[in-house]
């Protein structure tokens, strides 16, 4: 699948297309192009126009807030209505009589256990973001930094997985970990295991991302440590690990949201309500029959929702940077 | 092979094998199972019985396969470019050096993070073709709006208009793009006396290349698999104007216990998707740069 | 902004581990010395909380007794799950599941017969009303036991009906009763339809897809079945089937299509305030006896005309407790002449899918909630008729709903019916449910619509069948 360059002895221009795809692969040799003397000298006009253009970014942004902002607010106004209100067509954004009741109820319901599932889900959570980024880590410097025949075959392989829809898979992969629990003497149904136990074998979509972020690391520095007589494990650990940190920190935030907002997978391998993940008790203020108490369900939502919110808002900017730090820029 | 290739196999090898062991029992076996199954009858219940190409005949014979592939296809013909087009704007705004990015980055995120019946239970009210705020909104400026998810032609059209609302994901990679441009090219370009939209289409676009290109595929495997919301909002209808390829699958294998017929629909899905790929692999050629070379 | 972002994630890092070590460890809830049943049920909310208590019942009186505790497990998304498990051989014991799943899992062997286990209770076909026994027949072989059961019936405003008498006279119709034929009903909505100064649609008598859930169903009010079990083929193409779908279709030529449409857009969701039939924009609906309940939840005040008092009411004779109902419910009528009390009945059962651990007794706790005093118990909360042959006074007379005797006599009509028993039933009804809204759409003519139904529904059972027999010789 991946198409190569003819000339595939220096990794940074062997890179598949689909590698270089993330944008990493852009080095700043342009920017050493630019003589010094060329650096820009403000004008006055330049400055004027400057300034109308951030004017227009300003308005850009707060028009398009607005409209961005709406399903949150429509969740937020719900959450906060009477029953009754909740239904009126065409609905309110602005609820009266405000109800912060609907939070407390929501959290002492007896529907759902909100510490218990905060605890569940914080299990799951951290074992599956550690699994992750470890595994993930050691693959991804498998696919960037070892040259060896086959490679791209694997690569290819890999990505092609990515592709295959979940619901065929579900089933056989259930009647794997039952068959496990049969004949083996580990426990897998009705355990945590089946949720987290694959993320200790690396996932695709992060194997990539952290391949993109390797691949972006000068072969000079691993090359020389090779010749230093250092172990791959050392270069791995010691060298390209420290470098890829806020790659990692991505991985671990993506993650992190996957695992608290994943619904199908704990509806299907959990089997007692003592077991429940926030993300599938919230499921239980749903109804298809109709009768959802529409403002618990989404002041529950909300409850379930902030830290996610408040950890992408502080951690937004490592995001950036992470994913675009090339380890050694300029 | 030389020694040290020897060396550099087993070396990658071991480094590989968490993910090697994981993807043989975890998805390999799955995935050859599917494979296996969309050569049967499987109603689940029961054991799979061979019947060769059986399922794949059916398929090509079958009118609403070809409907919620073609559903899917005009679909994606909206919402891919627009999706594009739309994220890319939002990252270049929110990567403006403007005050408050962080709140702003976090706003445009939010609408990936709200649950799905929240947004569909949203949508269904601003997409009312009486008191929906579009159509009031659209009244106001004297145009008579459509019945929008109740009408036939335009029910496509508002989910993948929908579909713009969840760019999130897609903004965040192309912001990442964006801070591999050096600022140095662009003030380069300035003092050339570039305007914004010369800047734009050459520097900015050809340094992101990569980034376009690879958001595209995301793009392409995203919208070959929608389901969730316009499951929720319309499950497939008006007379399955947005019956969606995924959610044929998904019907086949759980509502309609015919798991053979679903897998074999995954594997045609699949090739699709891995043609569609090839291509954009193909032409990438001529329109993404890379630095490295 | 540097040290409020530490400040936070201290925080949020600090609860974390907080409720990682000092939260709440799950507690062991059954009890060690019982044989633990596991039950998934689809229902959510209400619903739920209600067969809870018959859960909660059980264990404390039969369940104790005979050292069964049953778990109970409910989430609006268990279906998915229950497949899953069943497909992969760990099921739950006993299954809450619909009514169009009895002939599709029979079909495939997925589900433990009980005939043997019924009978040794005592528990025969003269101990269900006809409809509901068939219902969870298949292949001659009971498969199933009812959880709740219902019949669908006309519900029609005695307000709206009220205020239109004068023009409903002139139209040689009685205010005062509910239609009778069908084409009556169709007069009926035609007086009452009612157009604002712009044109737009204020009030309509009744709509066929609103709510449009048994559409499936129509041929039944037009004395025949989309299937005939004889020849094993589908009469989709049969004159009395065109028919039913040319009624669907008359009412968005009568009301134009882009007005009815426009219309319906302003109803709010079945359980809401806004409810077309509760705010007085429908004067006629097809619901089932939950109806009741649902109004109750939503618009009290259409169960209260004369009095708040609902204990007074209770003690009212049935005639005068339906005075403090704005609406009132009577058979659907039919279009065929005198063909009386046609209904549908719709149900919820309780299976044991094959490979279930406890099977005996799982049967135990299904037969506990088919035995009289509990499934009345149920039926009352869940505001639906009763599935047994035997119905008590007490339940007649306490029950929520008014109008209960209506739904008994329709659920004991012979011509009360249920869904077609078909393996590939959830794929019939999805066919049909498309032919409706391709019809209603105006996008087809029934008979063509129909037509293209019946070759692909014919061909899919045909394959069906000879795997089936393939199967079962290999």
């Amino acid at each position: 699948m991946p198409t190569y360059h003819p000339d595939d002895t220096d990794i940074r221009v062997e890179q598949s297309e689909l590698a270089a795809a993330v944008g990493l692969g852009a080095t700043t040799e342009t920017v050493r192009g630019v003589p010094d003397d060329q650096r820009p000298r403000h004008t006055a006009s330049s400055s004027r126009r400057k300034r109308g253009e951030k004017l227009m970014v300003y308005l850009g942004l707060a028009f398009l807030s607005i409209g961005f902002l709406l399903p949150f607010v429509w969740m937020l106004s719900t959450s906060l209505k009477t029953l009754d209100k909740t239904m009126e067509f065409p609905p309110q954004f602005i609820p009266s009589p405000v109800v912060p009741g609907n939070y407390w109820e929501a959290l002492t319901s007896p529907k759902m256990d909100f510490p218990l599932f905060t605890r569940n889900t914080l299990i799951i959570a951290v074992l599956t973001v550690a699994g992750t980024v470890i595994s993930s880590a050691i693959v991804a410097y498998g696919f960037s930094k070892i040259n060896f025949k086959g490679r791209n075959v694997f690569f290819a392989i890999m990505l092609a997985t990515m592709m295959v829809p979940f619901p065929v898979m579900m089933v056989s992969l259930f009647s794997i970990f039952r068959w496990m629990t049969d004949n083996t003497p580990i426990q897998w149904m009705g355990t945590f295991k089946p949720l987290w136990v694959p993320a200790w074998f690396g996932s695709a979509f992060n194997i990539f991302l952290l391949r993109q972020f390797f691949m972006t690391i000068p072969d000079e520095l691993s090359e020389s440590a090779r010749i230093d007589g250092c172990s791959e494990w050392g270069i791995f650990s010691r060298i390209v690990l420290p470098l890829a940190r806020p790659a990692l920190a991505v991985v671990a935030l993506f993650t992190f949201m996957g695992v608290w907002n994943d619904f199908l997978g704990p509806l299907v391998y959990l089997q007692y309500p003592e077991q429940y993940t926030l993300a599938l008790g919230l499921q239980n203020f749903q109804s298809q029959q109709g009768g959802t108490a529409w403002n618990i369900l989404m002041a529950a939502s909300v409850l379930v929702l902030s830290p996610v919110i408040i950890l992408f808002f502080l951690a937004q900017k490592t995001f950036i940077q992470g994913i675009a730090t090339t380890g050694m820029k300029g | 092979m030389k020694k040290k290739d020897w060396a550099q196999l087993s070396n990658g090898l071991a480094f590989l094998s968490p993910w090697l062991i994981g993807f043989s029992v975890f998805t390999l076996l799955p995935i050859v199972l599917s494979f296996y199954y969309s050569l049967c009858d499987y109603t689940l219940l029961q054991k799979p019985l061979y019947t060769g190409l059986d399922n794949y005949r059916a398929l090509a014979a079958d009118p609403v396969f070809w409907k919620s592939l073609t559903n899917t296809g005009y679909y994606a013909l909206m919402a891919l470019p627009a999706g594009m087009l739309v994220s890319l704007g939002l990252a270049l705004l929110l990567n403006a050096d403007v005050k408050g990015q962080a709140i702003y980055r976090t706003i445009f995120f939010l609408p990936s993070l709200v649950p799905a019946v929240a947004s569909a239970m949203l949508w269904l009210w601003l997409f009312n073709a009486k008191l929906g705020l579009i159509n009031v909104l659209l009244g106001k400026i004297g145009i008579s709006g459509p019945q929008w998810l109740a009408s036939q032609e335009w029910a496509m059209p508002a989910l993948a208009l929908m579909s713009l609302w969840g760019v999130g994901n897609t903004v965040v990679i192309y912001l990442a793009g964006l801070q591999d441009v050096p600022r140095e090219l662009y003030e380069a370009a300035e003092i050339d006396g570039a305007n914004p939209w010369q800047r734009l289409r050459n520097v900015t676009l050809p340094m992101i290349s990569p980034v376009i290109f690879f958001n595209l595929v995301m793009a392409i495997i995203g919208s070959m698999q929608v389901f969730a919301v316009p499951y929720i909002m319309t499950g497939g209808g008006p007379a399955r104007a947005t019956y969606f390829y995924t959610m044929y699958l998904y019907d086949n294998a759980f509502n309609f216990l015919r798991m053979g017929y679903a897998s074999a629909m995954a594997w045609v899905q699949l090739f699709i998707i891995l043609c569609l790929t090839g291509f954009a692999f193909w032409s990438s050629k001529r329109w993404v740069h890379y630095q490295g070379k | 902004m540097q040290r409020f972002k530490i400040v936070v994630s201290t925080i949020l890092a600090l609860a974390a581990l907080a409720v990682l070590l000092f939260g709440p460890r799950p507690g062991a809830t059954r009890p060690k010395d019982r044989v633990v049943v596991t039950y998934w049920e689809k229902w959510t909310n209400k619903e739920a909380d209600q067969m809870k208590q018959i859960v909660n019942d059980f264990n404390n009186t039969v369940g104790k007794e005979k050292n069964i505790f049953v778990e109970y497990l409910s989430m609006s998304s268990i279906n998915q799950k229950t497949l899953v498990s069943t497909a992969a051989g760990v099921p739950p014991d006993v299954a809450g599941v619909w009514d169009a799943q009895v002939p599709q899992f029979a079909a495939v062997d997925a589900l433990e017969p009980l005939d043997e286990l019924a009978a040794a209770k005592g528990i025969t076909k003269g101990y269900y009303k006809p409809v509901y026994w068939e219902g969870c027949s298949y292949n001659g072989r009971l498969w199933a036991m009812v959880s709740t059961p219902a019949a669908v019936a006309l519900h029609y405003n005695k307000r709206i009906f009220k205020e239109n008498a004068a023009k409903l006279k002139a139209a040689g119709l009685d205010p005062d009763r509910a239609p009778q034929t069908l084409d009556e009903l169709d007069r009926y909505a035609a007086v009452i339809d009612k157009k604002d100064k712009q044109g737009s649609l204020e009030m309509t008598g009744y709509l066929p897809m609103e709510p449009g859930w048994w559409l499936s169903q129509t041929a039944y009010w037009f004395g025949t079945d989309i299937f005939d079990p004889k020849t094993q083929k589908f009469t989709l193409t049969d004159p009395k089937v065109v028919r039913a779908y040319e009624w669907i279709r008359s009412y968005s030529v009568k009301l134009g299509k882009e007005s009815m449409s426009e219309f319906r857009g302003s109803f709010g969701t079945f359980d809401s305030p806004n409810n077309p039939f509760m705010v007085g924009k429908l004067a006629m609906v097809q619901q089932g006896p939950w109806m009741s309940n649902y109004i109750e939840n939503n618009r009290p005040k259409l169960n209260r005309v004369v009095t708040n008092d609902k204990k007074m009411e209770l003690a009212w004779p049935a005639e005068k407790r339906r005075t403090n109902y704005e609406w009132a419910a009577a058979p659907f009528p039919s279009a065929v002449p005198g063909m009386k009390d046609v209904a549908h009945c719709p149900f919820d059962v309780l299976v044991i899918p094959r490979g279930a651990r406890h099977p005996k007794e799982a049967f135990e706790f299904i037969a506990y909630v088919n035995s009289q005093g509990p499934m009345e118990k149920l039926c009352m909360l869940h505001c639906k008729n009763s599935p047994l042959a035997k119905v008590s006074r007490n339940f007649l007379q306490n029950h929520p709903n008014p109008y209960i005797e209506v739904f008994e006599r329709l659920a004991s009509s012979p011509n009360a019916r249920t869904i077609t028993s078909l393996g590939i039933w959830p794929e019939v009804n999805d066919e049909l449910n498309n032919v409706a809204q391709r019809v209603y759409l105006l996008e087809a003519r029934p008979a063509d619509a129909l037509r293209d139904a019946q070759n692909r529904l014919q061909e899919k059972y045909d394959r069906y069948q000879a795997l089936q027999i393939a199967r079962s010789k290999s």
